[in-house]
C-alpha cells in the first residue's frame, strides 16, 4: 500500500512537473508590540513537515513542493492561526501572532478582572449575581455594592444613587451608548433591561473619562455577555414568580456563534406584576407591564470586527393611586394620617397615574486593530425615548398624557486604544452628538421640559503606564462643549418675577398674550481630569488614590422647569442663570485579599462648587387652593463617606459578608446637610455552600437602614384660609431606622452534558416589617412592599 | 452644523485604510442629523392653550331688598392654575338682610373672554359640584329652587341665596369639584367626596355690619 501511494506521489509531481526543493522562510512577531515570539510551532498540513520558531523568532522549512500549502502557527497562549501559501519559489514569510490576548482585553477568563479602570473605585457585578435581579431593575442589583443606594418612587422606578448623586450625575453605559433617557428625573428610571447585561461595572467618580467627564457621581457600564470564539448554539431561560404583587417574568436568551467569528444574539423580556401589598395594606396602582427585545450580530476576530444592535424597551409603570394629591393640604393630610387614602382590592389593571416609556437603541460599530500601534473604534448610536406620564385627568383628558416627550439622540464616536506597549497605554478619542427633545403640545399641560435641540462635542486623553511591579499610574484628561439650543415659553408674570427681564431680554422671539416665547441658547465649555495610582504593598494588600476633576453643565430640567408638575403636584422652578457645576474628587482604596479575608475600605471626598438640588421652598397660592412650592437652587457643598465591604470564610461551607456605608453632604453655603443622602446602613450576610450538593448554597441577609439625623429642615408652614388655623407641612423628617431579614437559597442540576436547571428560592422581608425609606419619593404616601416570597428557575442551554 | 468641524481636524490623525470607513459614519451622521434637525428647525413650538383655564371667578352678592347693596368678592389668576391668585372684596353685608349671589367664571386670557360657567359648566352640570364654606362669620345659604341641576340629582349651586346674621367678620370659601365620587346638597353648603377641585378660593375678611 505504501508503495503504491509513492509511486502515486512521485507520477503525480512528474505529471504536474512539481519542484519540490524551494525553502519556506520567516519570522515570527506579536501582532500588538512586533516582539519575537519563540517556540512557535509550524505545521504544515499536506507535507506533515513540522519546524518551531528559534530565539530569534525565525523558521525555515526545506524541499517543499510548489502548489498551495496550508501553514498552521501555534503557540501556547496565542491565538491558532492557519495561512495559505502558494510556493513558487523560495519564499519568504512573516508571521504575527498575538501574544497578549488576555492583556488586550478581547477574551474573558473566568475570575479574571474585566475593569475599565486601573485606580478608579471600581466594583464588577458579574453575571449569576445578576441574574438573582431578572425580576428586579437595574437600580436593585446595583444596591449590592457598598456605596450604591437608590432613590425610588415606588418599588419599581429606581434609579441608583452613587455616594450619594444620582440622574444627570450618573453616566450609564448600556453595551457602549451612553443611555440617554431623560434622566434628569428623579421618577425617570433608567430604560435598561437588567437581563441583558452579562456584567456591570460601577465606577465611583468620574474617573472613567472615555465616557463623559460630567460624572460626578459615578458611571456604570453594563456589558452584554462576552463574545466566545467557537462553534456553538446556547442559550438561557429565566422563568420566575412572585408571591407579592403576584408577579411573573420569563426572560430568554439565544446565542449562535461561529469558527469563523461571525455570532448572532436575540433577547427578550417580559415582566408583569400587579399591586403590591405593604404588610398592612394593598398598594392600590404599584402594577408594572415591562417588555423588552433586543438582538445584535456581527463578526469579530482578533483584528477586526463589527457589530450591529437593536434594542426596545416598553415599560408601562403604574404610581401608588394614593400619591396622586392636589393642594397642599392633601399632601398634609397623607403625611399625618400615615395611611394611604385610595386602598383597592388587588388588581393587574395599571391606571392613572402612570407611567408609558419605550425606549428604543440601534448601534453599529466597527474596529480594527492595526500592527505595533493599537486598535481603533468607530461607532454610532441612535436613541429614541418616548415618554408618556399620565395624571388623574377628567372627562375628555382622562386619556391624554400630561407629558409628553419625544427625546431623539444621534451619537457618533472614535476612538483609539495605542496598546503596542503594555506597559503604557494610551487611548484618545472624539465623540459628537446631537439630541433632539419635542414636547408635545397637545398634553393642553404647559411644558415643563421645553422643545431643544442640544450639541455636544469631547475629547479626551487617558494613559495607563505599569511603572514597575506594584505601581500603575494613570491619568487623563477630557474636554467637553455642550450647546443647548431651546425654545421655550415663559409666562410673563413668571418672566418678570424670576427678574429674567433685566438680563435676558434678548432671548425674547415672540410674544403672546399671556407668554413670551424665548430661544435661550447657552454654551458650556468643560474640563475633567482624572489621576490615579495602584500600588501593591505585598501579594496580600494593595492601596489605590485617585483624584478627579468633574464639570457638569446644567441639565434642561434645571434650567428650564417653571411650572406645575403634575405627576408631583408641586410647582418646580428652575433658574437659567445656574452655571456648571465643577466637582473635585478624592478618594483612597485599601484591599486586602487573603485566602479566608477579603476586605475593601473605600473612602472619598468630594467637594462640589456650584452644586444644583431640588429644595422644598414654600407654597403658591393658587385659584385650585395652596400648592407646594419646590426651587432649584445652586450651593457649594462637600460630601464624604467610606464604603466598607468584607468577606470571612469561618470553614470551607459558612461565609460571613459585611457591607457598610457612611456618607455626610453639608450644604457649605446654609451650613446644614444636604437634602436627600443615604442613611448610615449596614448589611450582614451569612452564607452556607455545599457543592457536592448540586452546588446549594442558602443565605441569611440582614439589612439594616439607621434613620437619618442630618437632614435639611425645610419644614413650612401654611394658613388654612378658611379657618386661620397654621399648618406645619412636614416634608423634612426622615422616617425611622428599620431593619429586614431576607433569605436566599439555590442548588443546580445537571440535565444533560450540555444543560442545567438552576432553582432559587428566596424570601424578601422575611418578617413582613412595616418601613419607609428616606429616599423614596413615595414615603409620604405608604409603607414599602412587605414580605415577598420569589421563586425562579434558570435553564442553561 | 459646527459640531462637525472638528471631524476634519481628526480624519488626519487616523490611517488612511479607515479613511472609508470614517467617511461613511460621517455622511451617515450627518444625513440622519441633517433629516432630524431640518423637520422641525424652522418653525417654533406651538404654545399650549391649556383647556379649562380659569382666571376670573367673581361672586356677586346683591341684596335683593336692595339693589345698591352689594358685596363683590373677585379672584384674579391671570394664568390659571399656573400661577398665583389675588383675592380681594369690595363691599359688606348688611345683619339681617338677604342676597342673591350670582357667579361669573371667565378666562379672561382670550379675547374675549371665555365664559367658563355657562359654556362649560353648566353644559356639564352632572359633573360638577360647587360646596361652600364659612368660618367666623354669620352667614347662612340655600340653594334656590330654580338651581340647575347637579349630579346624582343635587342642586349644583350656581344660583343660591344667603342670609346675613348677627354683626361679624370672617372668610368664604367655594370650591368647585369635577367629577366628584359622591356629592351631597342636603347641608345646602354641601359636601363631596372623591373628583379633582378645579377651584378652590378662601376669601378673608368679609364682613357684616
Amino acid at each position: 500500500m505504501k508503495q503504491i501511494s509513492i509511486l502515486l506521489c512521485f507520477v503525480t509531481c512528474i505529471v504536474y512537473g512539481q519542484d519540490c526543493r524551494y525553502s519556506l522562510k520567516g519570522s515570527v512577531k506579536d501582532f500588538h508590540d512586533g516582539s519575537i515570539i519563540q517556540d512557535v510551532t509550524l505545521y504544515i498540513e499536506q507535507l506533515n513537515k513540522y519546524t518551531t520558531t528559534n530565539i530569534k523568532g525565525e523558521f525555515s522549512f526545506a524541499d517543499i513542493c510548489s502548489g498551495s500549502i496550508v501553514l498552521v502557527v501555534s503557540h501556547v497562549n496565542c491565538e491558532t492561526k492557519t495561512i495559505n501559501i502558494t510556493i513558487d519559489g523560495d519564499i519568504e514569510k512573516d508571521i504575527t501572532l498575538e501574544h497578549h490576548v488576555e492583556e488586550l482585553n478581547e477574551v474573558t477568563v473566568s475570575g479574571a478582572s474585566n475593569k475599565e479602570t486601573s485606580t478608579a473605585q471600581e466594583s464588577l457585578i458579574k453575571s449569576d449575581a445578576i441574574e438573582d435581579f431578572s425580576s428586579a431593575s437595574l437600580g436593585d442589583v446595583l444596591k449590592t455594592v457598598s456605596g450604591v443606594s437608590s432613590i425610588n418612587t415606588g418599588s419599581t422606578i429606581v434609579k441608583p444613587v452613587i455616594n450619594g448623586l444620582h440622574s444627570s450625575r450618573v453616566i450609564i453605559m448600556n453595551n457602549g451608548v451612553r443611555l440617554q433617557d431623560q434622566e434628569w428625573g428623579i421618577e425617570h428610571a433608567p430604560n435598561i433591561d437588567i437581563n441583558g447585561a452579562g456584567e456591570i461595572s460601577v465606577i465611583k467618580g468620574s474617573g472613567a473619562l472615555a465616557y463623559g467627564g460630567d460624572a460626578i457621581g459615578g458611571v456604570v457600564v453594563v456589558k452584554p455577555s462576552r463574545y466566545i470564539s467557537a462553534d456553538t448554539l446556547y442559550g438561557r431561560t429565566i422563568v420566575g414568580g412572585q408571591t407579592n404583587g403576584r408577579g411573573y417574568n420569563v426572560s430568554s436568551t439565544l446565542n449562535r456563534n461561529y469558527n469563523s467569528g461571525w455570532f448572532a444574539q436575540i433577547q427578550g423580556t417580559y415582566k408583569r406584576n400587579g399591586d403590591f401589598k405593604a404588610p398592612d395594606y394593598n398598594l392600590t396602582n404599584t402594577g408594572l407591564d415591562s417588555k423588552s427585545i433586543s438582538g445584535r450580530f456581527g463578526k469579530r476576530d482578533f483584528e477586526s470586527g463589527f457589530e450591529v444592535y437593536y434594542s426596545y424597551l416598553d415599560n408601562e409603570i403604574g404610581i401608588l393611586g394614593a400619591s396622586h394629591v392636589g393642594s397642599i393640604f392633601d399632601l398634609e393630610r397623607a403625611i399625618n394620617s400615615g395611611q394611604p387614602n385610595l386602598i383597592e382590592d388587588f388588581s393587574y389593571d395599571i391606571n392613572a397615574p402612570k407611567q408609558e416609556v419605550t425606549h428604543q437603541m440601534a448601534k453599529a460599530s466597527y474596529f480594527k486593530r492595526f500592527q505595533n500601534f493599537g486598535k481603533v473604534n468607530l461607532q454610532y448610536d441612535y436613541q429614541h425615548n418616548q415618554r408618556f406620564e399620565f395624571d388623574v385627568r377628567i372627562g375628555d383628558r382622562r386619556d391624554i398624557p400630561a407629558i409628553d416627550l419625544t427625546l431623539q439622540t444621534h451619537t457618533i464616536s472614535a476612538d483609539v486604544n495605542l496598546d503596542a506597549n503594555l506597559n503604557r497605554k494610551i487611548d484618545f478619542g472624539i465623540i459628537g452628538r446631537f439630541q433632539d427633545n419635542f414636547a408635545n403640545p397637545a398634553t393642553g399641560v404647559r411644558r415643563l421640559i421645553p422643545d431643544y435641540e442640544k450639541y455636544d462635542f469631547g475629547a479626551y486623553i487617558t494613559v495607563d503606564w505599569q511603572v514597575s511591579d506594584e505601581t500603575i499610574f494613570d491619568a487623563g484628561i477630557r474636554y467637553d462643549f455642550n450647546r443647548i439650543d431651546a425654545k421655550k415659553f415663559y409666562l410673563k408674570s413668571r418672566w418678570d418675577e424670576r427678574g429674567y427681564d433685566d438680563d435676558f431680554s434678548d432671548i425674547i422671539i415672540e410674544e403672546l398674550a399671556t407668554q413670551f416665547l424665548t430661544n435661550p441658547v447657552f454654551d458650556y465649555h468643560n474640563i475633567s481630569a482624572s489621576v490615579g495610582l495602584k500600588y501593591d504593598i505585598n501579594d496580600t494588600s494593595q492601596i489605590i488614590g485617585n483624584y478627579n476633576l468633574a464639570s457638569r453643565p446644567p441639565n434642561v430640567s434645571e434650567l428650564f422647569s417653571d411650572g406645575l408638575h403634575h405627576s408631583a403636584a408641586r410647582f418646580e422652578i428652575g433658574d437659567i442663570r445656574f452655571d456648571k457645576e465643577i466637582a473635585n474628587r478624592f478618594s483612597a482604596s485599601y484591599v486586602y485579599k487573603a485566602q479566608k479575608l477579603n476586605l475593601l475600605a473605600e473612602v472619598f471626598y468630594n467637594r462640589i462648587k456650584d452644586f444644583i438640588y431640588l429644595r422644598p421652598f414654600d407654597f403658591i397660592n393658587t385659584i385650585r387652593g395652596p400648592f407646594p412650592l419646590w426651587e432649584y437652587q445652586q450651593t457649594n457643598a462637600e460630601l464624604y463617606g467610606i464604603d466598607f465591604t468584607a468577606t470571612y470564610e469561618l470553614t470551607n461551607k459558612f461565609q460571613l459578608e459585611n457591607k457598610t456605608a457612611f456618607i455626610r453632604g453639608t450644604d457649605l453655603e446654609a451650613n446644614s446637610p444636604l437634602i436627600d443622602i443615604p442613611a448610615f446602613n449596614t448589611t450582614n450576610k451569612i452564607r452556607y455552600t455545599n457543592e457536592t450538593w448540586h452546588n446549594f448554597s442558602a443565605s441569611l441577609k440582614s439589612e439594616w437602614v439607621f434613620v437619618q439625623n442630618k437632614y435639611p429642615n425645610f419644614n413650612f408652614e401654611v394658613t388654612n384660609q378658611l379657618t386661620n388655623e397654621s399648618i406645619l407641612i412636614d416634608i423634612s423628617t426622615p422616617p425611622p431606622a428599620y431593619h429586614l431579614l431576607h433569605f436566599s437559597s439555590e442548588a443546580t442540576f445537571a440535565l444533560s452534558k450540555a444543560t442545567n436547571l438552576n432553582i432559587t428560592l428566596g424570601v424578601n422581608n422575611l418578617f413582613n416589617t412595616s418601613y419607609r425609606n428616606y429616599l423614596n419619593r413615595l414615603r409620604f404616601f405608604a409603607d414599602d412592599v412587605g414580605r415577598n416570597i420569589t421563586l425562579q428557575l434558570q435553564l442553561n442551554y | 452644523m459646527n459640531t462637525l468641524n472638528f471631524k476634519t481636524m481628526k480624519i488626519n490623525f487616523l490611517n488612511s485604510n479607515i479613511m472609508k470607513t470614517t467617511k461613511f459614519f460621517l455622511s451617515l451622521f450627518l444625513c440622519v442629523a441633517l433629516a432630524t434637525s431640518c423637520s422641525n428647525d424652522d418653525d417654533n413650538p406651538d404654545p399650549v392653550n391649556e383647556e379649562e383655564l380659569i382666571t376670573n371667578v367673581i361672586l356677586t352678592f346683591t341684596n335683593n331688598a336692595d339693589s345698591n347693596d352689594t358685596v363683590v368678592m373677585s379672584s384674579i389668576a391671570p394664568d390659571g392654575q399656573d400661577g398665583t391668585s389675588t383675592e380681594t372684596i369690595v363691599g359688606s353685608f348688611t345683619s339681617g338682610a338677604t342676597y342673591s349671589l350670582r357667579l361669573a367664571i371667565t378666562n379672561a386670557s382670550e379675547t374675549p373672554a371665555d365664559d367658563v360657567l355657562n359654556d362649560d359648566i353648566i353644559p356639564e352640570a352632572d359633573e360638577h359640584f360647587f360646596t361652600y364654606a364659612v368660618n367666623s362669620i354669620n352667614l347662612t345659604m340655600a340653594r334656590d329652587a330654580g338651581d340647575v341641576d347637579g349630579p346624582d340629582g343635587n342642586k349644583l349651586g350656581v344660583n343660591t341665596t344667603w342670609t346675613a346674621g348677627a354683626a361679624s367678620t370672617g372668610n368664604v370659601q367655594i370650591t368647585l369639584v369635577h367629577e366628584p365620587t359622591g356629592a351631597d346638597d342636603s347641608n345646602e353648603f354641601g359636601s363631596v367626596t372623591g373628583g379633582s377641585e378645579d377651584l378652590n378660593i378662601t376669601f378673608t375678611g368679609a364682613e357684616i355690619q
